[in-house]
């Protein structure tokens, strides 16, 4: 009897015991949310994301004194010379939903051959994006780059830019090439609805982007980049620009800023208006605004908007808000909010583009190399002209009213002829003009074509601690989460590259 | 006129007594030697008297009577005198608060006597009486190793409870509560961590624990360390709080009781701004309209004139404005009542309340209502069956929680950084752009929104009706042997609807035209966790020993599911509705998570003076791949009554006891965190050709690990129990060591890796502290006694791995709004305040660095500040008990952390704090050195140098000693019931007037109340911004029982 109850007691046991985990793998089964998705979904938000961010705007935007802000805290930045440390740029937000992205898209089409072409554009675009970020920073994390989850890489290792570069171009080369015109079109494409032609097109402008930034450190290479880049054929049309299209649920982050909370606090910058208004630019009154006597953001009301180009006035660079005060007394200002700004009903809208590679932009490299005598087919007048003449009639795709007349148009072409002696000056200027609003691009451009000629910001000189006193911010420093989390990698490129500071210069900007 | 009426009828009572034959007698201890003041009662009359210095008593009228000897600290006696002249007694010391039951583990009832480890019950009159608005709050301070603390976001707000500090990196730090021997949820909704989504709401939305009732609450107990905890296993972490819910009368017949409790909140202003200089910057004073130096006070000395308002062309005068915070905050009012009927027999018994309580918060808008019944029950069918159970339902209704601890659309934030010279009348009075009915913009930055903008504009709505509850039944197989089998189950649905961001918000960009601008969201959730266990017991004795064996059973599920909609513009301005909305994003999900468990315990006792417990438990885990889902938890205990053999006079008890546990904590890892999963947008774009495409991506920012197991902690833990001289000093303490493994560390990782963080088990942090708890009777007379009771408890947690357990090692684990952040640095205590300091010159005796133009350099690199978290906490309890008058006064403290002050730091930037006064005229010399090591002599413009620490991140000025030393409680109450005339139908009546918060003894933070924080969670723990202020409570507890 005993025995049986025992026994009886030790099987209820083992039948428990047993029995303790059934059931609850299915209880950890997430009936919400799918393990797989097409990709070019995936890479619809990394084209969407790609949109530059707001601290494009206190930095690029800044340092190329296009805009400031006279006020401090989070808006610090190239308006201040300043290191802000935080997360300065790009990085982050490219990283985590540009490149994250990409990569997944990539890694997910790489062995279908149905989706060859979805996979060179992924990998087209995540070029551009590796390119932006490593002229922001310089050396970066590339071949390891974004691979948390897929090879379990969380802390990578920083690549050389002057490996990166070489990478970039490969990768563009391939992928332009491998782009089948009578493939599988994606259709869902965001950027371009699949149109492999112009995702051609993007790919070569790239690369020709990418040839001309190794002009100072690598002339051979860039001459060689630049050549197969023309002969694969780049963006001389605006129709096929790259750009990112927002809408009310998508919108633009700079746009989105400035039609918000920071309204009344960017500026455009007297180097910029002076050099519109000094050369009868119709851009300037596409571009700007100024709400005239206006004394707070309640006075920028759209009553007093005045947006034709001799009114306006830019706000000096360096200028905090203590020193803003009299200098807009001496600028016969009501008061500082009655600087000209770029207008957020126009061009800045929630709603506007973001112009990632134009025609204007390509037309206007090409005028370089054909300059430097790398190309020989078309004249450097010509592409002058031509990359003005695209971004002028790019400007109406913000908004219709910033567009700019045939007749307007024509008549600054006329009047801006390519100078003997000052091709260089003139072109890249230009360039910082149909650059704008492209912080990363019109950041670098900056730094390896030198123009347009500006006066280093006066912020907290002579003895500004970030930056030396008589130079520019030559890039940006790295976030401090790099150096928290993954200081051994940080700390081997800051040996290879130079101090992590503002003013050190990268690879390809010596 | 009633009053008289009762007075007379006393009187009459007094005189009526009758004189006769006298008793007398001596009252002594075993040993012999008098007792004083003992109380000798006549049972069933209010006739007594006390024994004098000699132990002699005298007393008339007694002959035939029962007589009552009562003294603190001894065994009662009654006595019939039968006739007698003379009655000398000796009274036994009394132990029994020895043998006093404590729940433990699983509900099992044990006597403290035998217990390896420390529990401490909780005095849970005073929960009731000392109400405070989540019911826990009250325990502030009362209980060595319980820190308590709450977001001041008054009725209906949170609470943070951590036992022994906190040993989680990742911030899963709250103990289990459990109600009735089940676990209920304590899900904590207050801002920051668990915010609506979609941003602009970082209100308090409450936790688990504010619905339950004080007035139910029997018993509770508070299972401190992981010995005590083990049955709990993979739950037992951070400790439990074992509540037991009244099931009857609590002796034979009927009882109805009320209880009435109201209290009013007064809003404490501890700001202490400068008043010499008014709005304006740069030394300037606005001069013309629509200025827009609304958070500004650098502005002119303040010496009379006019200035313009922030909206107009009308001027004011410009003078310096009172308290803000009396003048936008009200008083808040709370009124609890509750109505209770319960019955016992011997069979058994009911107890049923009905509650009902009414908050008005300080904010004029916000409201708490919540209304419950408790029905508790217990029935013996028959000798051998029994059970019992209870079932607890509450309806809450939260309106407009205010929003905290954020720099944008924060209430507080506006009013502690608002221009001193600017009257709140003309905010008032320009909520609206006459152009627009927008807000009306007066600040350049536009996030700081107008509060009675909001006050008119936001509305948040929190709705949640819950059922918790278990039934139990238990079957004697023998007369020592017993199964029981329980199930228990906690049922929520909450409701939330609130406009994140109002239309018109001067903030928000202005939407596509047709629409207008705003953000509403609408969520449902239901939550459902059950417990279904059971257990067998046996226990016997085999001549001194006696045996106690158990085992069982637990199975757990819990699931959760969100419906949430959240819309963005709308077509109709003004209509927040799901349908009026332009674009939609409807997100559900479902979480399921269970566990299932077996354990056993064993127990043998010689004598009742040496007893060893060991407990062994097993989790089988859903959230975890199945080779790792079997987790096994020891856990072994020991105590020696060392005054069985140690006999003295003045010792009653004394108790060693050694305990050491393994326990662990699933709640770090989350269900389905082993995949990666994908997310569609819910809103389509238009591509090229203008159809519209969706947008998909990777689902969240961290890398998901299938290998997770839980957190492992294995406790060690010491203690002393003495109770001496007649139990008139008791003296408890208990030192412990606590390891926490396998941390799983939501690692930081590299956001190059495309990531934000990965989770990994690989944290380790250790906790060493120890409590002591003394209570004393110094003085103990005829008709006074005064009681003492001191805690205080210390708490080292230290990092000691992170990843790896290389020193500095280092994660951050969160941000402050604006600048500073939270580390956890291997080597260092846990939860560093890091941020920027200023530069000092090592060769120049650690002088500040200035810049040239006279502008303080800062840190190369962020600095650490030390601990946000108190190393030492308790408080101070002094009763005194004079005839039926108990005063009790109660003094508190957290002692030893750090904390950064948002508010100063807005002070400082905006020239409202104290130290901006300095260089109003002529600018700042900062005391220092400049680059190359003399020193500074270069003025800076004062707006300029403090601004400078804000654009420079510079947070040393505000990082402050976060201690406090505060007066937290006095009450005064009177029991009236020896006044009541026995033929009324009031068997009790008894009368508390109580005042909390009431006074600020010490603190080291400018400007605030250490306490007034922001942030409920501990991955932001010492980050202040800021909060509600706080409010000192008066009020009265009425009771009276039938």
């Amino acid at each position: 009897m005993k025995k049986i109850l025992n026994i009886s007691v030790l099987a209820i046991v083992l039948l428990t015991v047993s029995s303790c985990d059934k059931g609850l793998s299915e209880l950890n089964q997430n009936r919400t949310s799918p393990t797989t998705l097409d990709p070019v979904l995936i890479l619809n938000t990394a084209v969407l994301n790609a949109s530059f961010a707001s601290k494009s705007l206190y930095f690029d935007i800044a340092i190329v004194q296009q805009m400031v802000s006279p006020n401090g805290g989070v808006l610090a930045g190239g308006n201040f010379n300043a290191d802000y440390r935080g997360e300065q740029g790009l990085w982050g937000s490219y990283y985590t939903s540009v490149i994250k992205n990409t990569k997944d898209a990539i890694l997910k089409t790489k062995d279908i051959p149905a989706r060859s072409n979805l996979y060179n554009m992924g990998r087209i675009f995540q070029a551009f994006a590796f390119m932006v970020l490593t002229d922001e920073y310089g050396d970066i994390p590339y071949s390891e780059g974004a691979a948390g989850y897929t090879d379990q890489l969380f802390f990578p290792k920083y690549d050389a830019q002057s490996t990166i570069y070489p990478k970039i171009i490969q990768e563009l080369t391939e992928a332009s090439t491998a782009l089948n015109v009578s493939g599988v079109v994606e259709s869902a494409d965001v950027l371009y609805s699949g149109n492999i032609a112009k995702w051609k097109k993007f790919a070569n402008s790239l690369l020709l982007r990418a040839g001309m930034r190794l002009v100072k450190v690598d002339a051979t290479k860039a001459r060689a980049t630049v050549q197969a880049a023309f002969a694969a054929g780049v963006i001389t049309d605006n129709a096929d620009n790259a750009y990112i299209r927002h809408d009310a649920n998508y919108g633009n982050p700079i746009g989105g800023t400035l039609n918000g909370g920071e309204a009344a606090n960017f500026y455009l910058t007297k180097p910029f208006i002076d050099r519109l208004k000094s050369t009868n630019d119709p851009r300037l009154s596409a571009i700007a605004i100024r709400y005239v006597g206006a004394t707070s953001g309640n006075g920028q009301t759209v009553a007093s908007g005045n947006t034709t180009a001799p009114i306006q006035i830019g706000m000096p660079m360096g200028k905090d808000n203590g020193t803003i005060v009299p200098q807009a007394t001496v600028d016969g200002l009501a008061s500082f909010y009655d600087y000209s700004q770029a207008d957020r009903r126009r061009i800045l809208k929630v709603t506007s583009p973001c112009f990632i590679v134009t025609a204007s932009q390509s037309q206007l490299l090409l005028a370089e190399a054909a300059f430097r005598g790398w190309i020989t087919t078309g004249t450097t007048a010509q592409y002058f002209s031509d990359g003005i003449r695209a971004h002028m009639d790019q400007m109406a795709v913000y908004d219709a009213g910033c567009a700019i007349s045939a007749s307007a148009r024509d008549t600054y072409l006329a009047a801006t002829p390519l100078n003997a002696g000052t091709e260089l000056n003139q072109i890249n200027t230009q360039y910082w003009i149909s650059s704008f609003l492209n912080g990363p691009e019109v950041f670098a451009n900056f730094r390896r074509s030198g123009f347009p000629l500006l006066t280093p910001n006066p912020y907290g000189q002579p003895t500004n601690p970030d930056v030396p006193n008589g130079t520019f911010i030559r890039r940006l420093t790295y976030p401090t989460s790099e150096a928290s989390v993954n200081a051994t990698n940080l700390n081997a490129a800051i040996a290879a590259q130079g101090a992590d500071l503002l003013s050190t210069r990268i690879w390809w900007d010596k | 006129m009633r009053r008289i009426f009762f007075a007379l009828s006393l009187l009459l009572f007094f005189t009526l007594q009758t004189f006769s034959q006298t008793l007398t007698g001596k009252v002594t201890d075993t040993d012999g030697k008098p007792i004083t003041d003992v109380s000798v009662l006549k049972k069933g009359t209010r006739n007594g008297t006390y024994t004098n210095n000699a132990g002699d008593y005298s007393i008339t009228g007694a002959s035939n009577a029962v007589i009552v000897f009562t003294s603190v600290g001894f065994i009662s006696q009654e006595i019939d005198v039968a006739g007698r002249s003379s009655l000398d007694v000796a009274m036994a010391v009394d132990n029994s608060n020895m043998s006093e039951v404590v729940v433990t583990a699983l509900g099992i009832k044990k006597q403290s006597r035998g217990l390896g480890y420390s529990t401490t019950n909780v005095n849970t009159e005073q929960l009731s009486v000392n109400r405070t608005s989540n019911p826990i709050n009250t325990l502030q301070g009362r209980v060595a190793g319980l820190n308590v603390s709450s977001l001041g976001t008054g009725p209906g707000g949170s609470s943070k409870i951590r036992i022994r500090g906190q040993s989680s990196i990742n911030g899963q730090n709250s103990p289990l509560i459990v109600i009735n021997g089940v676990p209920i949820d304590n899900t904590n909704f207050n801002g920051q961590t668990n915010g609506v989504k979609g941003g602009g709401v970082t209100s308090d939305g409450g936790d688990g624990l504010s619905s339950i009732n004080p007035d139910d609450i029997e018993s509770m107990s508070v299972l401190k360390g992981a010995p005590a905890a083990a049955l709990y296993g993979s739950r037992a972490k951070d400790g439990v709080i074992m509540i037991t819910t009244k099931t009857r009368a609590k002796g034979n017949g009927i009882g109805v009781s009320y209880n009435m409790n109201y209290t009013t909140d007064t809003p404490l202003d501890f700001t202490d701004y400068q008043k010499e200089y008014g709005q304006g910057e740069n030394g300037v004073r606005p001069t013309a309209p629509n200025p827009t130096s609304g958070e500004w006070s650098f502005g002119e000395k303040i010496s009379g004139g006019m200035t313009h308002t922030l909206f107009n062309t009308t001027g004011i005068p410009y003078v310096a404005q009172g308290s803000r915070i009396k003048e936008f905050y009200r008083t808040g009012k709370n009124f609890a009542n509750t109505i209770t009927l319960s019955s016992g027999s011997d069979k058994g018994g009911i107890y049923l309340s009905l509650a009902g309580v009414t908050n008005d918060g300080i904010l004029s808008n916000n409201t708490f209502n919540r209304k419950g019944i408790n029905l508790g029950f217990t029935q013996n069918i028959s000798k051998k069956f029994s059970f019992q159970g209870n079932v607890n339902y509450t309806n809450e209704k939260n309106t407009n929680p205010p929003n905290i601890a954020n720099q944008d659309n924060s209430i507080p934030t506006t009013l502690m950084a608002l221009a001193n010279t600017m009257p709140l009348s003309v905010l008032n009075n320009n909520k609206y752009d006459p152009a627009t009915g927008n807000e009306y913009i007066f600040s350049r930055f536009r996030n700081r929104t107008n509060p009675y903008w909001v006050m008119a504009e936001q509305f948040q709505n929190i709705r949640r009706d819950r059922i918790f509850g278990n039934i139990s039944a238990k079957y004697n197989i023998l007369p020592w042997l017993y199964v029981q089998g329980r199930f228990g189950q906690d049922y929520s649905s909450r409701d939330e609807d609130v406009n994140n961001f109002p239309t018109g918000q001067a903030s928000r960009a202005a939407t596509i035209p047709g629409f207008v601008n705003g953000i509403f969201t609408q969520e449902s959730r239901r939550f459902r966790e059950t417990n279904m266990d059971f257990l067998v017991v046996a226990n016997k004795n085999f001549k001194d020993f006696e045996v106690t064996l158990s085992g069982g059973g637990n199975k757990m599920e819990r699931q959760l599911d969100i419906n949430n909609v959240q819309v963005t513009d709308f077509v109709v301005r003004g209509l927040y509705t799901v349908q009026n909305g332009r674009a939609k994003d409807p997100v559900y999900s479902l979480i399921q998570q269970g566990v299932n468990s077996l354990y056993g315990s064993g127990e043998v006792s010689w004598k009742k003076t040496f007893y060893l417990n060991a407990t062994v438990r097993n989790d089988w885990f859903s959230t975890l791949s199945p080779a790792n889902r079997s987790i096994l938890y020891p856990s072994v205990s020991g105590s020696y009554v060392f005054s069985e053999h140690l006999k003295s006079k003045w010792l009653n008890f004394g108790k060693l006891r050694l305990g050491y546990a393994e326990v662990g904590s699933d709640g770090d890892v989350t269900p389905f965190s082993d995949q990666l999963f994908y997310a569609v947008n819910a809103n389509t774009i238009n591509n090229p050709s203008g159809s519209a495409v969706s947008l998909g991506s990777i689902n969240g920012s961290i890398v998901p690990n299938a290998n997770l197991k839980p957190s492992r902690v294995s406790e060690t833990e010491l203690g002393l129990d003495l109770r001496m001289f007649n139990n008139r000093v008791n003296f408890d303490f208990a030192i412990y060591s606590k390891i926490t493994n396998d941390q799983i560390v939501g690692v930081q990782i590299s956001d190059a890796s495309g990531f934000t963080n990965t989770r990994i088990n690989s944290g380790k942090s250790s906790n060493n502290g120890f409590e002591v708890l003394l209570s004393l009777v110094p003085i103990k007379k005829k008709n006074f006694t005064w009681e003492f009771t001191a805690n205080t408890a210390y708490n080292k947690t230290k990092v000691l791995s992170i990843i790896t357990n290389k020193p500095g090692e280092r994660i951050t684990v969160g941000n402050h709004v604006f600048n500073g952040e939270l580390r956890y640095v291997v080597g260092q205590e846990i939860g560093q305040i890091a941020g920027y300091g200023y530069a000092t010159d090592a060769k120049n005796g650690n002088q500040r660095i200035f810049q040239a133009n006279g502008l303080p350099l800062r840190t190369a690199d962020l600095v650490l500040f030390g601990s946000a978290l108190p190393k030492w906490t308790g408080g101070f309890l002094n009763s005194f008990n004079y005839k039926n008058v108990i005063l009790s006064v109660f003094i508190d403290y957290k002692l030893g952390n750090k904390m950064l002050s948002g508010t100063n730091f807005n002070a400082i930037r905006h020239g409202l704090h104290m130290n901006t006064l300095e260089g109003r005229v002529g600018g700042v010399i900062g005391q220092g050195v400049n680059q190359s090591g003399t020193p500074n002599t270069v003025a800076t413009p004062v707006q300029t140098y403090w601004e400078h620490l804000r654009t420079q991140q510079i947070i040393e000025s505000v990082v402050y000693n976060g201690g406090y030393w505060k007066l937290r409680q006095i009450s005064l109450g009177y029991d009236f019931t020896k006044l009541i005339p026995a033929k009324w139908p009031i068997k009790g009546i008894k009368l508390d007037l109580v005042a909390n918060n009431v006074l600020m003894i010490k603190k080291w933070v400018d400007n605030i109340d250490p306490e007034s924080f922001g942030f409920g969670s501990d991955n932001q723990a010492g980050l202040e911004s800021a909060g509600m202020p706080t409010t000192r409570g008066v009020g009265l507890n009425l009771n009276v029982k039938f």
